[in-house]
């Protein structure tokens, strides 16, 4: 109706007056003393008409405005939207949006806003953009608002609301209306319910709007002020050190600066006088007590400034109180933020636990995958394999030569876990049957050998490499991350590792409980007389589970290759906590190595979330740990009985 | 004993006067002392190796003579060279941080000659206050003390906690070498107050000392000797007697030991600590001539590379811990020096810089399998031709 009666009004004026002018146009030139010299203080006005004017053309013309596209034309000081080509200027009716002939730029100014103008330009434009036909245009305007949340923004959010028939943009409406009322709400009431309703959410959002409420100053004062929304006092020698309290009574201007002990020193340095300071022999100033003596001498001729002593400082600080006091005025207002982000805080802790279980979970399926093999050769047959780490590094440089080879990443995945397999097995079968053949029952012999072959291989890698790391990349279907929300999330790699661990856990249970060749190997590990006596030739079936188990640990390789650094050394990282993984699980039991890999996995992210600054120092405590746990149950988690315990 | 352990025991009498008549020759061809034709770099070297055979001896008793495979021997060696090295590097700061003080005007504080200090010693890993283990560093008897202390007390706490509960053979193998790892870790932290990796340095200048270095390293030459020495008589007497028989005897068959009625936990727990104790001196003697200490020494790969030796030399036999020691190890400074002619195989060149550890892995398993009494072995073989005569 009011749209009607201004077009009317339109077509009156143009007859009338006989050129272009519109509704728009019309409030344009009511401000036209602001328009033509806008400043950021006074152009509100202005603009607030025009936004409330509900004109669709507003929009179009606001935007031109900001983007600098708004002219005025000198003949009759009406308004046009331009644009340029070279030096001719089409000017364009911000009613109708009609095109006029084409002119000269001399024909028109340039309306050139200001940054601080602009800004009020496009926040009045925010109203437009919430209720735009196009869904994205409305959600590109709410993510810039939830970037930049501004005073501006709310009311017309809260407008728009009603209007909204999307339910998703709707959703994210009201919840940044919660978010904006947090900040900006007319009344601490509002405030505060808006608060209340965002209590226990975890999005970073929400704590993002919480924090900047309590932020705080510190303040120093005789007396704290009434009406001061007080934070926190600070106690001296808990909070807060004597010299940093009395250095915020310096910068609050309560008491005189106090020179350093470096500042005295060069002080006197200055004030020599005949190998002399103050009295005090040069050679006597190598105690504080001579020093500060040696200053007060020169401070009472007044010769340097006064001398602060220790007791004006205690005097000082015993007469004066520090504290933190919260920006935001209203105590109510601060309360509630604070329990608010308290119950956050006590989510987030819960989420984090989740996530530190993950975590923990996964690092639990890298040990598992690095152990499996060992749980094997080391578990089953009793060959303690120090080379087994090598075996991991051999997959693992198995699957960057691949790489190399088959640049698609996903097929030379697909390629080199076989071929890791194979190599590996292959490797193993030799190992076997050239060294440990020839040193079963001599345990602390196979040891020194494997050692032998650690390091020759070691080496040969170094050689064959080169001693920087080489990359072994996954697959982009393996990028990014599985996220639950703000707290929780875990990369699709390591899931991946976890799948392959459960994998190899049902692998090595098909073959240990289902096949000839496991029932043949625990024949043989139980009694190898009595196995080759009833047919079975025990040297091919140690050889087989031999290669079998370090196979495995070449598909291991590949997989801890994907996101760890692929280097000559990648076993050594390996190759303890494998052994600690079999030995704390139970020798002999795959469930056992499954339990000890969750448990040393556990326990070092545990450690590691309690000194989050130092993997390293996790990785100590948790060697010591497994030692002292060793005491408690020397045959590990999972400790066979009877005649399978062997010895 | 007297006369008769003499006499039971030859080639101690040998060893100790070849290590002596090597020692005179040294002196004799030094810089310092003598002729000048072997290098104060040399002397060191062989100072150093005197060291390794020393910690090769501890090791050959604790595995060679009681079969446990340690592979923690060479973290308490480190140890043994981190201890002195706070004395050493606290003593050589101080000197330097007062010289330069000196020109100052007004005379130090006290307070302001100890921060300085620290902030020289600590400043590469972002520090500037002496941590509380360097309690004692300005102290040389009591930093002398702390060498033997802490890696006994360390071996004493693990041994007895490893022993206690029985943990034998590999498994005991396997847990040292976790304790190994475990410290070295440690000590790889900045924050562990020894200065993270950039372990301690500058060990090699004796503070007090004007003495130039082919002097010193005369002299340190002649204390691992004497140390060599010492520790040779040492053992061999510890083990020549009933002791001796009962720790070979829990070597061949330890339930039976336990059933004859000895406390072989006891026994095993006081070799475990003397022997870490040994290591210990032998690695506070070999960090000064070395210089520089840092937490990478320690890693297990070191221990290892101690059995290594130990077992090429031939174990069970004292001679043949420091024949493998001083073997290997001087080897292994020609080739990794670059000393070692490269080989030029047309197609490819093997240089032993980067073949030598494979080259030592090999032979390594090669002595397992085909010498397991090692380079001692052939002692044997002689032994056995003349007896035939």
């Amino acid at each position: 109706m009011k749209r009607l009666f201004f077009a009317c009004l339109a077509v009156l004026a143009w007859a009338s007056v006989g050129h272009a002018e519109g509704p728009l146009q019309d409030i344009l030139q009511e401000h036209r003393a602001l328009i033509e010299k806008p400043s950021r203080k006074t152009i509100s006005p202005a603009i607030d008409d025009i936004a409330a004017s509900g004109l669709d053309q507003a929009q179009r013309m606001l935007q031109a405005w900001e983007a600098k596209n708004l002219w005025q034309r000198t003949e009759d000081g009406l308004f046009y939207i331009g644009t340029t080509s070279g030096d001719a200027l089409t000017l364009i009716d911000v009613d109708t949006g009609e095109e006029l002939p084409e002119t000269d730029k001399s024909a028109a100014d340039q309306l050139k806003p200001n940054a601080g103008v602009r800004r009020l330009i496009s926040s009045a434009l925010v109203q437009f953009q919430l209720s735009d036909p196009n869904e994205t245009r409305r959600l590109e305007a709410l993510e810039s608002i939830a970037r930049r949340p501004e005073e501006s923004h709310l009311a017309p959010l809260q407008a728009s609301i009603e209007g909204e028939e999307n339910r998703a943009i709707r959703a994210r409406k009201e919840r940044l209306v919660k978010l904006l009322s947090i900040a900006f709400a007319d009344t601490p009431q509002a405030q505060i319910e808006a608060i209340e309703g965002v209590s226990g959410d975890l999005n970073l959002e929400v704590r993002a709007a919480l924090n900047p409420l309590l932020a705080t100053t510190r303040k120093v004062s005789d007396v704290i002020p009434a009406g001061e929304n007080v934070a926190h006092v600070m106690r001296l020698g808990e909070d807060i050190s004597r010299d940093e309290a009395y250095a915020a009574l310096v910068e609050a201007g309560y008491a005189t600066k106090r020179l350093t002990p470096a500042a005295i020193k060069d002080i006197l340095a200055a004030n020599i006088v005949d190998g002399q300071v103050g009295g005090v022999p040069v050679a006597d100033l190598d105690t504080p007590e001579a020093r500060d003596e040696a200053y007060r001498a020169l401070a009472a001729a007044g010769t340097v400034p006064p001398f602060v002593s220790a007791e004006e400082v205690d005097e000082k600080l015993r007469t004066h109180v520090i504290y933190d006091a919260y920006n935001e005025p209203n105590g109510d207002v601060t309360k509630a933020a604070q329990s608010a982000l308290k119950a956050i805080d006590l989510n987030v802790g819960l989420n984090q636990a989740a996530d530190l279980g993950l975590d923990a979970l996964s690092l639990a399926s890298i040990y598992f995958l690095a152990a499996i093999g060992l749980a094997i050769t080391f578990g089953v047959m009793g060959v303690i394999n120090m080379a087994h780490g090598e075996f991991i590094m051999m997959g693992a440089y198995t699957g960057y030569v691949v790489q190399q080879v088959i640049p698609n990443h996903t097929l030379s995945l697909v390629v080199a876990l076989p071929l890791a397999f194979v190599i590996t097995f292959a490797a193993g079968v030799a190992m076997e049957r050239l060294v440990i053949r020839k040193l079963y029952h001599r345990p602390l012999e196979t040891l020194l050998a494997t050692f032998g072959i650690s390091i020759a291989l070691q080496q040969l890698a170094k050689n064959i490499f080169g001693t920087q790391a080489r990359p072994l990349t996954a697959p982009g279907w393996l990028d990014g991350a599985w996220v639950l929300n703000d707290v929780v999330s875990i990369s699709y790699i390591r899931i991946a590792i976890f799948v392959l661990a459960l994998c190899f856990l049902f692998l090595f249970l098909f073959i240990m409980k289902k096949t000839r060749l496991g029932l043949e190997t625990r024949a043989v590990t139980q009694n190898p007389r009595m196995a080759s006596s009833m047919g079975i030739n025990p040297d091919k079936v140690n050889m087989l589970t031999f290669g079998l188990g370090s196979g495995i640990a070449g598909i291991a390789g590949v997989a801890i290759g994907l996101f760890a650094k692929v280097t000559s050394e990648l076993g050594n990282d390996y190759i303890v906590q494998s052994f600690m993984t079999v030995v704390v699980g139970g020798v002999g039991n795959i469930w056992g190595t499954l339990a000890g890999a969750a448990m040393i996995g556990t326990l070092q992210k545990g450690i590691e979330w309690l000194n989050p600054s130092n993997t390293l120092a996790a990785q100590t405590f948790m060697i010591i740990f497994i030692i002292i746990f060793i005491q408690f149950r020397p045959r590990g988690i999972v400790a066979l009985k009877g005649r399978a315990a062997g010895d | 004993m007297g006369k008769s352990f003499l006499k039971n025991h030859p080639t101690m009498l040998v060893f100790l006067a070849l290590l002596a008549l090597f020692t005179l020759a040294i002196t004799v061809f030094s810089e310092a002392y003598g002729s000048g034709l072997v290098s104060t770099s040399f002397v060191k070297t062989l100072g150093k190796t005197l060291c390794l055979c020393l910690v090769a001896i501890a090791m050959d008793v604790i595995w060679g003579y009681a079969g446990i495979l340690s592979l923690g021997h060479f973290a308490f060696f480190g140890l043994g060279g981190y201890m002195i090295g706070m004395w050493l590097m606290y003593e050589r700061t101080k000197e330097v941080v007062l010289r330069s003080l000196e020109n100052q005007t007004i005379p130090p504080t006290e307070t302001e000659i100890s921060d300085a200090i620290a902030t020289q010693i600590f400043g590469v890993v972002g520090s500037s206050d002496f941590p509380l283990i360097w309690s004692f560093a300005h102290s040389l008897t009591l930093q002398l003390i702390l060498v033997v202390a802490v890696p006994g007390i360390l071996a004493l706490i693990f041994g007895w906690l490893a022993f206690r509960s029985r943990v034998t053979g590999v498994y005991l193998s396997i847990l040292t070498q976790a304790m190994t790892l475990a410290l070295a870790l440690y000590l790889f932290q900045n924050d562990s107050g020894l200065r993270g990796n950039n372990g301690l340095s500058g060990l090699q200048n004796l503070p007090h000392v004007t003495a130039p270095q082919s002097e010193i390293s005369m002299w340190f030459l002649w204390a691992s000797a004497a140390a060599l020495g010492f520790g040779y008589v040492f053992f061999t007497m510890m083990l020549s007697g009933k002791f001796g028989m009962v720790v070979k005897g829990i070597r061949d068959n330890e339930q039976r030991v336990r059933f004859l009625g000895y406390e072989v936990e006891h026994y095993k727990l006081f070799l475990f600590t003397v022997t870490a104790i040994v290591a210990a001196v032998a690695g506070a003697l070999y960090y000064p001539q070395a210089g520089i200490i840092n937490p990478a020494e320690i890693m297990p790969i070191a221990s290892i590379y101690l059995a290594v030796w130990v077992a090429i030399g031939g174990r069970g036999r004292l001679y043949g811990a420091v024949i493998g020691a001083a073997f290997v190890s001087l080897l292994s400074t020609w080739f990794t020096g670059g000393q070692a002619p490269d080989i030029p195989l047309g197609f490819y060149t093997i240089s032993w810089v980067d073949w030598w550890q494979v080259l030592l892995g090999v032979s390594f398993v090669l002595v397992t399998l085909y010498a397991p009494k090692g380079i001692g072995g052939l002692f044997d073989l002689l032994k056995r031709k003349e007896v035939q005569k």
